[in-house]
């Protein structure tokens, strides 16, 4: 059973600064499970991640919060002790060391620490971590690739369409409507401009 | 490494899994419920500390740590607790009695040596079936579930009578689901007043009530008025200087001292002048969130015993304690390796050693179903408590030996070889002091789940 009215709280608190936190959390999908979470995080300044907004799958265990939370990457990340492929995370605090203090605000706050102070002794990629090691300019050229390519795709993708829809003679304030309504796919709204 | 620690590291606290298998009182206080017949798979995992270890920057959420940890050097970390410790929780008007494992108002609070505290059931809840357990704030190792602090107890009652009030009808709802209490804590006056099932109580409470707060014989709960919920400086005082408690510090019996009036550290294991229970563990630090309180509440009091005892220029360490705890925590470690004498589940309803090493008394006419169990050390000095969940024991109740917990007998139970138990121990040995044995158990599905994970 998880204690509800504790994770209740800790959403509220959570989201109440998310501003200045750079982390935010949610019901998954917005479904009604208060099991099953999606948390945000801003990627640390001064990082390859800056910029980026990655978002993170929670799972409540039946013993939350005397059990961790399970945490993975859902936005793809290029990162030592995060693995490339499925998002799983490499952190003691989600593992051996966590204690019933910590909150899950605390838990994503400890993730952005982890983004901007990589562990590579410690690895959960072993290829990344090499990488880190080895070729450090590479390293980081590649992370800011990913975040560029992964976790700013909402925006960046956006525009793009938004620009290719204004080229082909529709007013742009149209085009976003159109993107916004069919939730960013380009080829429906299209569909839409040409019939509207 | 993924693989080594996907399971849960902690026991399923609830007794989902474990509840039902353990006969232990710990365990079966979580667990009553869960009848149901899931075959139990049980792995032994080595934890290898092969988890990376960043620091954490963020800090635990102790919303007031002890000044000196709070003090941050390293730049990341000024960010993260402006964004972590910025805003408290604004239910309560002081945040600072609000449990950090619940985020509730305190309720029955539990103070542990390192001078944390938590709900009776939050305490208890997080501590670990098999090894030694450890803070949630500062982590450090301790291995008793201490009793309720009644000074704070009543404190809390006077400071928010409306919360704490409702904490207690939610709190007798869970534990009526489970069928299993905290210990009652009744007024001195009212306590004439209840029949039955308290009555066994008086004994112990009569001698609780005289926890360094003489006032508590003029309070009277039932009588809420402006007076009676004031809180007097009888109330916080200390038994021994009869004062307004500086730096108080509170014993695993719950009862609270000046620091500076418990005898300084030796070999010799500290004994409460209230209740004469002995003390085990590290020496206890100061409470600093109840030191914080009354600094806030008594401003001019507690100047003035600050003043008066650097006059006196008492030997004790004015920091608190906390440099005297860290050369015991090489015991710690030892202990940790050696499960072959752990009574798995199993806490000691006098002493509140939880798990209980190597001789386990078990009660044969308590009927409860959490049972009643002593230590050794508690079976030999013949307590006189009642039971750790309000067991209602008696000393005329007849005690046997019981090693049905044990951890071999635990193995073979599940039908694990002890040979292989002594391969895991033995290698667990090598691996050193971060190592650490995880029992798993789990009902099928959910280790399924884990695998998923894995």
């Amino acid at each position: 059973m998880v204690d509800v009215s504790r994770v209740q709280k800790e959403l509220t608190e959570c989201n109440r600064d998310s501003d200045i936190s750079g982390v935010s959390i949610a019901l998954h999908d917005g479904g009604s499970s208060i099991t099953h979470l999606t948390g945000t995080i801003a990627g640390p300044r001064d990082s390859p991640y800056e910029g980026g907004t990655f978002r993170i799958d929670i799972r409540l265990p039946g013993g939350y919060p005397f059990e961790p939370p399970k945490m993975q990457f859902i936005t793809k990340v290029w990162h030592p002790n995060i693995s490339s492929q499925n998002g799983a995370i490499c952190l003691d605090i989600l593992k051996d060391q966590w204690s019933p203090a910590l909150t899950l605000k605390t838990a994503l706050l400890s993730l952005q620490a982890l983004l901007s102070a990589p562990a590579p002794d410690d690895p959960q990629d072993a290829v990344v971590a090499q990488q880190y090691l080895r070729d450090k300019a590479t390293f980081v050229s590649t992370a800011r690739y990913w975040t560029e390519a992964f976790a700013k795709s909402d925006s960046t993708g956006m525009e793009e369409k938004v620009q290719k829809l204004v080229e082909m003679g529709f007013p742009e304030d149209m085009v976003r409507s159109a993107l916004k309504s069919v939730n960013g796919d380009e080829n429906m709204a299209l569909e839409k401009l040409c019939s509207g | 490494m993924a693989s080594l620690v996907t399971s849960s590291p902690r026991p399923k606290p609830r007794g989902a899994a474990l509840g039902p298998f353990i006969p232990g009182p710990f365990s079966r206080a979580l667990g009553t419920r869960h009848s149901q017949s899931h075959r139990i798979r049980i792995s032994i995992r080595l934890l290898i500390p092969a988890t990376c270890r960043i620091p954490i920057l963020v800090p635990l959420p102790s919303r007031r740590m002890a000044s000196g940890e709070s003090s941050s050097s390293h730049p990341t970390e000024k960010k993260e607790e402006a964004a972590a410790g910025g805003a408290g929780f604004d239910d309560l008007e002081d945040p600072r009695f609000q449990c950090c494992v619940c985020l509730e108002l305190l309720y029955k609070p539990v103070v542990i040596a390192c001078g944390h505290m938590s709900c009776f059931w939050c305490v208890h809840k997080a501590m670990h079936f098999a090894r030694e357990s450890h803070c949630a704030i500062c982590r450090q190792p301790y291995t008793h579930f201490p009793s309720i602090c009644q000074l704070l107890h009543h404190l809390l009652l006077k400071l928010e009578p409306v919360e704490y009030k409702k904490r207690e009808k939610e709190v007798l709802e869970q534990e009526r689901s489970v069928d299993t209490f905290s210990p009652q804590i009744i007024e001195f006056l009212n306590s004439k007043n209840n029949n039955g099932e308290n009555g066994k109580d008086w004994d112990n409470k009569f001698e609780d009530s005289k926890t360094g707060s003489l006032g508590e014989v003029s309070v009277d709960d039932n009588t809420i008025n402006e007076d009676s919920m004031k809180i007097k400086l009888d109330d916080v005082s200390c038994p021994i200087c009869k004062e307004l408690l500086y730096q108080p510090a509170v014993l695993n019996c719950g009862h609270v001292y000046c620091i500076s009036c418990l005898p300084s550290v030796g070999d010799e294991a500290l004994k409460c002048q209230v209740c004469g229970g002995l003390h085990p563990g590290d020496f206890p630090n100061v409470c600093l969130d109840l030191e914080h309180f009354l600094e806030e509440y008594f401003p001019a009091e507690y100047e003035s015993r600050r003043k008066k005892l650097q006059l006196e220029n008492i030997q004790c360490n004015p920091e608190g304690s906390s440099s005297s705890t860290s050369c015991k925590k090489g015991t710690f470690v030892q202990k940790t390796l050696d499960l072959s004498n752990v009574h798995i589940g199993v806490g000691c309803d006098s002493c509140g050693v939880y798990p209980i090493r190597g001789q386990r008394y078990k009660c044969k006419d308590c009927t409860e179903a959490i049972g009643f169990d002593l230590c050794g050390e508690c079976y030999d000095s013949t307590s006189k408590l009642p039971g750790r969940f309000n067991q209602q024991h008696t000393p005329d109740h007849r005690m046997e030996l019981d090693n049905t917990s044990l951890f071999d007998a635990f193995l073979r139970f599940q039908g694990i070889p002890a040979e292989g138990l002594q391969q895991l121990v033995q290698q667990m040995e090598l691996i050193g002091a971060d190592g650490m044995v995880q029992i798993v158990a789990a009902a099928d599905d959910e280790m399924e789940d884990n695998h998923e994970d894995a």
